[in-house]
């Protein structure tokens, strides 16, 4: 520094060093973190996440203790029901009641939605990972794959291998992950590609660091912020295809309650309850939509190309 | 330089290729191997009548010899006098790489007829909502860029949030109710529901539109939503470039400063994402086909898939994958058509 700027630097060198003292130098998660909570609207969608998770986790006490129905437990003196203060969002073509079959189906949207996202980075990271490290013909044949895998059609490998399974909630999100795996090993891979040349790559193995130790302790936490931003952006796009697949009957079936699954019979509701096509489609679109938002927010903070 | 380029490209593509028809050859044999699940236990066909429909159906073979029979290779290794390769072959086709696609399981019609005549109505909804899409968000986005901040600009930004958070399932469901069977109920003038046509009075112009608004609404619904962020957000990048400012400085109008420096290279991204979409030409409807029982090939995918059509479900799929990866390249060729800053290597 020249000029002015200098002289005055040197009035406070006590105090500056004082407040670098203070204040250690910050991380980037909890940089990051920081950033993220001083997102207002991004935590009030991750707190609607957080709450319906819960929700959705303490469903057979709610059905007990709140609305006092079971989600399979049929009615007919309450067939299409309208909402009123038996039934608080009326109940379907057998009386059962909406808002307790709601709350079960955030399990299934919310489970399906974690798991499959958790399953997607496992397998894609890993691939990325190995792809991007090992290069030639490892990256050769792992990426090949994956251009196979992403050149079908997603919705024609969801309804064949929906037919081979015939899906319960877990398998569902398997078959869910098994194609969007492939998304998250290409984003992987060319992280790990631009941070393997760096210098402090080379001097870890000039240390006599191995593969292993390398991939999970070095190059690992410097692709995790790519990582994490997939991830948040991922769970939206996973609960509307697993509620798609519900609403084509390839998903959950009946009498298992699920947001998709309970809009399949939608054309014979329309004339008498047309509640009860509102109400599942509100649920999915508020869950997107939050998820949506909160995955913006932690992108914003996080990604490291953002900053 | 750029027939090179195709030709590499081209090259490149056939081991996918390759990859997805034994993928889904595969997927396909071990979802349906037996054909129908249910067959064996049917009371009216003994052991012997469904040995027969096996081996009618050729899924009697080794799944190789299928398999190579299904992609016309098999037919080759026959004609170049290789047959003997083929351990329990029998009843050997022309396949894919002869141009066939083979006969549907079910009801034995030609498996590329169906799907041409599917095609055409799948093209017609999946680009007029492509159009829809462009030419309400173009607009949109400039406007939410030139007003940025505004109350209209809010609004729009939260139309496109919702848009990719809206199941289109639902969207399409909703708007049935809202103005296929409310307005009936009102007495107001109704959109139809599904279909192409009104079944014996349709099928003029009028009633074709009338079939097409809902579903091209829907699907467009979501392009809506991404291509008018994308064109608001890089109209704004453009607009704070040095050669608009050079354009400002120089006194050129307004107007002409937005529309000829600014939207001119504003949409250049917009073009690679409206070609990103190409390939999901035939896939990317499947689920306003159901809703709306548009008769296109997703619909045909979908309802053969549970009846266990495999050479169907496989024409299809593959045909599909095919266009996908001629979708990418056809996308890359315009994004160097519209931006000559990108050279083809």
């Amino acid at each position: 520094m020249i000029g002015q700027g200098a002289a005055g630097e040197f009035e406070l060198p006590e105090a500056a060093a004082e407040g670098r003292a203070r204040r250690p130098a910050q991380s980037f998660w909890s940089a990051s973190w920081e950033e993220l909570r001083e997102n207002r609207i991004g935590m009030v969608a991750g707190v609607f996440i957080l709450v319906l998770a819960v929700i959705a986790i303490s469903a057979p006490l709610l059905a007990q203790l709140v609305t006092h129905y079971q989600p399979t437990r049929q009615d007919l003196d309450s067939q299409f029901q309208p909402p009123d203060a038996r039934h608080l969002l009326g109940a379907d073509e057998t009386g059962r009641d909406t808002l307790t079959r709601l709350i079960y189906g955030a399990q299934i949207s919310l489970g399906v939605g974690f798991l499959a996202v958790a399953l997607q980075l496992v397998v894609g990271g890993g691939v990325g990972l190995l792809a991007g490290y090992y290069g030639r013909w490892v990256d050769e044949l792992l990426m090949r794959f994956v251009d196979m895998v992403l050149a079908i059609p997603a919705i024609f490998l969801f309804i064949l291998m929906s037919i081979l399974f015939r899906p319960n909630a877990l398998t569902l999100s398997v078959i869910i992950a098994s194609v969007g795996w492939g998304v998250v090993a290409r984003l992987v891979r060319g992280e790990v590609l631009s941070v393997k040349n760096r210098d402090f790559v080379l001097a870890t193995r000039s240390i006599g660091a191995g593969d292993a130790r390398l991939i999970l302790r070095h190059l690992l936490p410097n692709v995790l912020p790519v990582i994490v931003v997939a991830a948040s952006l991922g769970v939206g796009a996973v609960i509307l295809v697993e509620a798609a697949l519900d609403f084509l009957g390839l998903g959950i079936h009946p009498p298992t309650p699920s947001w998709g699954n309970m809009l399949s019979h939608a054309e014979t509701y329309y004339h008498h309850s047309p509640y009860l096509v509102i109400f599942p489609g509100v649920m999915i679109f508020l869950t997107v939509l939050a998820a949506n938002i909160f995955g913006n927010a932690v992108r914003d903070a996080f990604d490291p190309r953002l900053r | 330089m750029l027939l090179r380029f195709l030709l590499r490209r081209a090259l490149a593509a056939i081991p996918v290729v390759v990859g997805v028809t034994l993928i889904t050859f595969l997927l396909m044999h071990s979802a349906a191997g037996s054909y129908v699940p249910g067959l064996s236990l049917n009371p009216n066909l003994t052991p012997k009548d469904v040995e027969q429909l096996r081996s009618e159906l050729g899924l009697d073979q080794p799944i190789y010899v299928q398999y190579l029979d299904w992609i016309g290779v098999a037919w080759i290794m026959q004609k170049v006098g290789l047959a003997g390769v083929l351990v329990g072959a029998h009843g050997i086709t022309p396949g894919l790489l002869q141009g066939s696609f083979g006969h549907s399981m079910v009801d034995g019609t030609a498996v590329g007829g169906q799907i041409f005549e599917r095609l055409p109505n799948t093209i017609l909804l999946t680009l007029s909502a492509i159009l829809l899409g462009v030419l309400l968000s173009i607009p949109l986005g400039v406007m939410g860029a030139l007003r940025r901040g505004s109350n209209l600009d809010h609004f729009f930004s939260f139309l496109s949030i919702a848009g990719v958070a809206i199941p289109q399932f639902w969207l399409g469901l909703m708007l049935i109710l809202i103005f296929s069977v409310k307005f009936h109920d009102w007495g107001l003038p109704f959109l139809p529901s599904s279909g192409t046509t009104t079944p014996f009075t349709g099928g003029d112009l009028l009633d074709r539109l009338a079939h097409l608004v809902l579903p091209a609404l829907v699907l467009s619904f979501f392009y809506l939503a991404i291509w008018s962020r994308y064109t608001r957000s890089s109209m704004l990048e453009v607009l704070s470039q040095d050669y608009v400012r050079t354009a400002r400085a120089k006194g050129m109008s307004e107007r002409r400063v937005t529309y000829l420096h600014g939207l001119r290279n504003a949409v250049i991204p917009l073009v690679t994402l409206v070609g990103l979409e190409l390939p999901g030409l035939v896939s990317g409807a499947l689920v306003v086909e159901a809703v709306f029982s548009w008769p296109g090939i997703g619909l045909l995918a979908f309802q053969r898939a549970l009846a266990y059509d495999y050479t169907m479900v496989l024409g299809i799929v593959t045909f599909a994958a095919v266009l996908v990866v001629l979708g990418n390249l056809v996308s890359d060729l315009l994004y160097a058509a519209v931006d000559p800053r990108i050279r083809l290597q």
